[in-house]
């Protein structure tokens, strides 16, 4: 009768842990990819597609955390693959930085404010401080003061745009500093008074308002064009030359057509 | 050889089986000890004590840590956490107080004041905020407290009047204290609920037969009673919110600020980071050779304050101890 | 609840009428009925808010599909691999829990010798049940990090071992359901009359048999508590799996041994699907994050009723209450 009852219990766990195995996926040759979370959708979406196509040769593991994070798990061995949304600067000796795709930088605002315009000095005033209150910014509809969006520090999104929009100035101290882009993309739809930036693929999911940066609209026609100002490009990156299961996946988003039509349908394809 | 283990044990094998399987237990816990104060190391090696002190620009400082790689200098070690430590402080010891007070009013009410139809239902309600997990507390807090906090309690005025120091969203100290004293009141209602079921009803009849009414009666002999019962839900309710983590990095605004009393009303609405809230927004970077001991020196902290907690409680319930009701 | 009855209210006329009262103490009536009433009325809104948003967002195929990948959250699928991560943790944990639980319970109530090895015993079980669950996940973090323990998740290319695995969040998960069962069943063995062992030990039996053979199967219902306890406090806990199960969204399996390669790999419980899917985590997904909080609060409640069905059933058949009380 015990023995029953311990028969019983082990095969509920075993039944459990059957489902469970086989509803998993089980290959070979793993890659880690960690870092930016404004190209981790794209790169999500080029991993599923290249499982699709290639099955059973790579499994892909992806974390976010924001471009340091992933620019120091990748130095320090920790992924094999950190997704980059900035420029590689100075301190990135030893690392390999592939392009993938471009993407531009767009300002929103929330969708009740309909500001359509904003002037180079307009966006560095705003986002440094030196207007508080919507009053001061000409076509902005809504009232009260300006709340501003920023990113933390690790974000690649947040060095571009500095360095693309901001004519290099920082964001000013006081302004809430969102940890991913969906959390900025949140925070700028609830708030009436909010403005922010996001990316291109971000920013026109609909519910914000895009804001033309000096007469130029933010979308993948200007980007693509060179007309906008501020585009940035999307960098997977490798301690040393990528090998194995890392360089067939970038190998792939480089060549293959059927990579090029997913970063060609929210993104802008490089050259 | 499953013969001879199958068979019973002889009972000094049993003792000393079960005794060294204990054991573990105590030896875990000293492992969880040395374990978090060495990856906290550096942080002590590099400031000292004064790490919990304040001065420093916390964000800074944090974002030179996230950016460091291998062996990153002495200075970007630096560490300032007092509004970590600071905003804990506020958020817990409110919502403690605070919860206390609800918790012996509505226990007097349980136990005393209600009748059996009101109690029965009562008493499986405050069982059910008990139970239910945190994360569900901070999803109505994010999803609905917040905007309503946001968009319908603050004025504008208020949001000016901090703007160059703070940006006022709803989500900030007064949202992380009625959402905290919610969670942590069934707790101590249920200890002091059974300590005040305890006191053997004669005492309380002989108050009231030298001319006490019923209510006073409680607050002049029941209460005193079982003050040792209100000491230990004090400090069980303490235990519960300085440990609360997702909840209150959901609604408690995302900035490290230090509110400031003399803000006034605004003081509720000003956004705050606890110990806790902070090892769950920096838990990326615990592998990080920089932010990693960051983050184990807070979590050491809350550990020591924890450890403190129960002494504290020991020792405060000691000279009670001459009452001799349970509990 | 109350274990002496409390004195059979007889009327109007043996207690004073509050008219006659002061009005201090009128005002302690009103403000004990507010606490207890607005109490009930936080827990009714809470659930049917809960229920209200549940309903309104729940399909049962939610249940059975699993989540995916998508540019657009709306095509996300729903949250099949969460669920089950909640039930393996559940499993592993209690697994674990339960036999440490025992031994130690049994031990400190049967044999206890040297009494400062029970009081070490008892005092870390009280610390492991005080530490937040933010410094288990963290504590669980720096052990599983290390390279003796990386058969236990997964090395990544360049020699960094991940340290996030089912196995390193289930073994964390344990030492939140210890101190449940632990003290259910001290208690329970401690309410065990001694004459039940003494006439055990007439018949010829040695102290482990006993144990074994009587002790045990009474307490059976005292165990059953502290383990649904344990369950609905490992359910709950998000800090854990949020630091310690490595966040992927599908369960992903590590190596090549089927059983072990699951406990290897990573995944995602409810309680992170939740977090994931409300604005603290992508913030895309609103209506997912209600309809799998609906079912986690499910969960609760059942888990809620078996207790209670489980102290009732103890209470009737040997008119001991369980351990517990009120909560």
């Amino acid at each position: 009768m015990h023995r029953i009852r311990r028969l019983s219990v082990a095969l509920m766990v075993a039944g459990v842990v059957g489902v469970a195995a086989p509803v998993a996926a089980n290959a070979t040759s793993l890659v880690t990819i960690s870092g930016a979370t404004s190209s981790y959708p794209l790169v999500s979406l080029l991993a599923a597609k290249y499982v699709k196509l290639h099955p059973g040769k790579v499994r892909f593991k992806i974390a976010q955390g924001g471009t340091t994070v992933g620019i120091n798990d990748v130095k320090n061995g920790h992924v094999t693959i950190a997704d980059v949304a900035q420029e590689p600067t100075g301190a990135d000796a030893g690392l390999d930085f592939y392009p993938i795709a471009k993407y531009a930088i767009c300002v929103v605002t929330n969708k009740a404010n309909t500001l359509s315009n904003l002037t180079p000095s307009e966006v560095t005033a705003i986002f440094t401080g030196k207007i508080k209150t919507w009053s001061g910014v000409p076509g902005a509809t809504a009232t009260g003061a300006i709340d501003v969006y920023s990113r933390t520090a690790v974000a690649g999104v947040l060095t571009s745009f500095k360095s693309l929009l901001l004519e290099g100035k920082s964001v000013e101290p006081s302004a809430t500093e969102e940890a991913t882009e969906g959390l900025m993309r949140q925070g700028v739809e609830s708030d009436a008074n909010g403005i922010g930036f996001l990316s291109n693929y971000q920013a026109n999911k609909g519910g914000l308002n895009s804001v033309s940066y000096n007469g130029v609209a933010c979308n993948q026609t200007t980007a693509a064009s060179g007309q906008y100002a501020g585009v940035s490009v999307f960098f997977e990156v490798t301690k040393g030359p990528a090998g194995g299961g890392a360089a067939a996946f970038i190998n792939w988003i480089d060549k293959s057509p059927a990579a090029k039509k997913i970063i060609a349908s929210q993104w802008i394809l490089i050259g | 050889m499953i013969e001879r283990l199958r068979k019973p044990w002889p009972d000094h094998r049993a003792e000393r089986t079960l005794g060294a399987v204990s054991l573990l237990i105590g030896v875990g816990v000293v492992a969880m000890i040395v374990f978090v104060v060495i990856r906290a190391w550096p942080i002590f090696q590099h400031n000292g004590l004064s790490w919990v002190l304040g001065g420093g620009d916390f964000e800074t400082e944090v974002n030179k840590m996230t950016a460091a790689t291998t062996n990153p200098p002495a200075a970007v070690f630096q560490l300032r956490a007092w509004p970590l430590i600071y905003g804990t402080v506020l958020s817990s010891g409110i919502a403690v107080v605070l919860g206390l007070a609800i918790a012996v009013l509505s226990s007097v009410f349980i136990v005393e004041l209600a009748p059996a139809r009101v109690s029965r239902v009562v008493i499986p309600m405050v069982r059910l905020l008990a139970s239910v997990p945190s994360v569900i507390y901070g999803l109505i807090g994010i999803l609905v407290l917040v905007p309503f906090v946001g968009n319908h309690i603050i004025t504008t005025h208020e949001k000016a009047s901090v703007q160059n120091v703070v940006q006022l969203t709803g989500a900030g100290l007064g949202v992380t204290i009625v959402i905290l004293t919610i969670m942590i009141t069934p707790i101590m209602i249920a200890l002091i609920c059974e300590a005040l079921s305890s006191v053997p009803p004669s005492w309380s009849e002989g108050a009231i037969a030298l001319g006490l009414n019923p209510l006073r009666a409680v607050r002049a002999v029941t209460l005193k009673a079982i003050r040792p019962a209100i000491v230990a839900a004090a400090v069980l309710a303490t235990a519960r919110a300085l440990g609360e983590a997702v909840m209150i990095q959901m609604v408690s605004g995302g900035k490290t600020f230090s509110p400031k009393p003399v803000d006034g009303l605004v003081f509720f609405f000003e956004p705050l980071r606890t110990l806790a809230s902070a090892i769950v927004d920096y838990r990326e970077g615990v592998g990080s050779p920089a932010l990693g001991p960051a983050v184990y020196s807070w979590a050491l902290l809350l550990l020591f304050s924890a450890l403190a907690l129960s002494v504290t409680g020991y020792l405060v319930k000691l000279p009670l101890r001459k009452y001799q009701t349970r509990g | 609840m109350s274990t002496v009855a409390p004195p059979a209210s007889s009327g109007r006329g043996r207690r004073s009428s509050p008219m006659s009262w002061r009005w201090g103490d009128r005002l302690a009536l009103a403000a004990a009925w507010i606490a207890g009433i607005s109490l009930c009325v936080i827990a009714a809104a809470i659930v049917l808010y809960m229920g209200y948003r549940g309903i309104q967002y729940l399909r049962p195929g939610l249940l059975f599909s699993r989540p995916q990948t998508s540019a657009d959250q709306a095509g996300s699928g729903g949250f099949l691999d969460p669920l089950l991560g909640t039930i393996l943790l559940t499993i592993i944990g209690i697994a674990l829990a339960l036999p440490l639980a025992l031994a130690s319970a049994v031990w400190v109530a049967e044999y206890g010798r040297p009494s400062w090895l029970a009081r070490v015993v008892e005092s870390s079980i009280e610390v492991v049940a005080g530490t937040p669950d933010i410094v288990i996940a963290i504590f669980g973090f720096a052990v599983f990090q290390l390279s003796l323990l990386a058969p236990f998740s997964f090395t990544a290319e360049g020699g960094g071992v991940f340290g996030r695995s089912f196995i390193a969040a289930g073994t964390m998960m344990s030492l939140l359901a210890l101190p449940s069962i632990y003290a259910a069943t001290r208690d329970g063995l401690q309410a065990v009359p001694g004459h039940q062992r003494e006439a055990a030990f007439a018949l010829g039996k040695t102290r482990i048999t006993t144990i074994r053979r009587v002790l045990i199967p009474s307490v059976r219902s005292n165990i059953a508590t502290g383990v649904t306890l344990g369950i609905s406090r490992i359910i709950g806990s998000t800090a854990i799996v949020l630091i310690l199960l490595g966040s992927t969204l599908r369960i992903e399996t590590e190596g090549a041994i089927p059983g072990i390669n699951l406990l290897r790999g990573t995944g995602s419980s409810l309680t992170t699907y939740v977090y994931e899917n409300s604005p603290a985590g992508e913030g895309n997904a609103p209506q997912k994050a209600y309809a799998a909080a609906f079912v986690l609060l499910i969960f609760v409640l059942l888990l809620n009723l078996l207790v209670d069905r489980i102290g009732r059933a103890q209470e009737r058949s040997t008119g001991l209450t369980v351990a517990g009380g009120v909560v």
